[in-house]
């Protein structure tokens, strides 16, 4: 009986042992550095963050689709570029991170766009590169000239009101963007979205 | 009987007013939302789908059955007639359920391909069983 008891022990032990071993991860590094969910929702601090970015984005991407007139630009193969967007608050942020989601997310939808700002000089310096160094054949050379221009343009602003006290801090966000029509300057469509953030020490 | 009203609601949606939406799974509420764990006081009670201007429109409300305000984690899960993603990940959205409160929720699909959905849903009260842990205990914002 004994025998049995001690065999029964030694098998359960040599299991829990064997459960015990585990592989290594993929991994390389400290561990403090870990990999977190990029869609999480982000209450860091009251400043605008990813989760404000993505579904402000997700938002205005929504419903600008919608919109017959951007179910035509698709349609008609027409052309849009997004110029910068006003940042009137206090924070520095990039406001790229906006109307870049944006138009990739209307890309995926059939949407075409044009570079604009910033990203202009790397398109001429490429152009002067081809037509100016003398060191690319002539016929396969991209022609100067034939760049075209976008019909409409994405605008827009971002603003927002600071109130505190001892206890709390509140943030209201406004986020405003337009599709303006470059050539008449008529604003085709609208919308906005509001976001309210509550720091309670 | 709210559920019936709503599931009436969700099939007038797709058989008559507008285009029918794919549902492979018969349409109803259930089959549509995925909750991380047992919302306890996080009821979804009506859910339409509609095809407009080429993209699936959904509403839905969230009641909340506590006296006490509610956060609710939500985000859409966009699919193909065939069940793929047709689109990236959604980012979390928050939504505060007053106590007492039905909200009206509503969403575009992102994509024109989006014919069908899933509506995941996580509140921080969350309750889990033992077969599934881990889900209601790690909620979507850090």
């Amino acid at each position: 009986m004994r025998f049995y008891r001690v065999l029964l022990l030694s098998a359960v032990l040599s299991l829990s042992m064997s459960a015990c071993i585990t592989t290594n991860s993929p991994t390389t590094g400290g561990k403090g550095v870990s990999y977190g969910d990029s869609k999480a929702v982000e209450t860091v601090s009251t400043d605008l963050g990813s989760t404000d970015i993505q579904m402000t984005a997700e938002k205005m991407t929504m419903s600008m689709l919608q919109t017959p007139l951007l179910q035509d630009i698709i349609r008609q193969r027409g052309l849009l570029m997004a110029s910068p967007v006003a940042n009137k608050t206090s924070e520095y942020f990039d406001t790229k991170l906006i109307t870049d989601t944006i138009l990739t997310q209307l890309q995926k939808n059939g949407v075409r766009y044009v570079i604009a700002g910033d990203e202009m000089q790397n398109q001429t310096d490429e152009l002067i590169r081809q037509n100016q160094t003398g060191l690319y054949k002539k016929s396969t050379a991209a022609k100067v000239g034939n760049m075209q221009g976008a019909q409409y343009r994405i605008d827009g602003s971002v603003s927002s009101i600071v109130k505190r006290d001892a206890s709390v801090k509140d943030v209201y966000y406004k986020i405003n963007m337009r599709l303006i029509e470059i050539e008449s300057g008529i604003v085709e469509w609208s919308d906005e979205k509001e976001i309210r953030k509550t720091l309670r020490k | 009987m709210k559920k019936m009203i709503a599931l009436l609601a969700l099939g007038a949606a797709c058989a008559g007013v507008c285009q029918p939406i794919y549902a492979a799974d018969g349409g109803s509420i259930a089959s549509k939302v995925e909750e991380l764990g047992k919302i306890d006081s996080l009821t979804v009670t009506d859910m339409r789908a509609a095809r407009r201007d080429n993209l699936l429109r959904i509403q839905f409300t969230v009641t909340n059955s506590s006296p006490k305000n509610e956060q609710l984690y939500y985000r859409f899960r966009w699919l193909d007639a065939d069940g793929f993603t047709v689109w990236d990940e959604e980012p979390w959205k928050p939504e505060i359920i007053y106590g007492k409160q039905d909200k009206v929720l509503n969403a575009i699909a992102p994509t024109f391909k989006a014919v069908d959905f899933k509506l995941e849903l996580q509140s921080p009260h969350n309750s889990t069983t033992s077969e599934r842990t881990g889900a209601g205990d790690n909620p979507p914002y850090r």
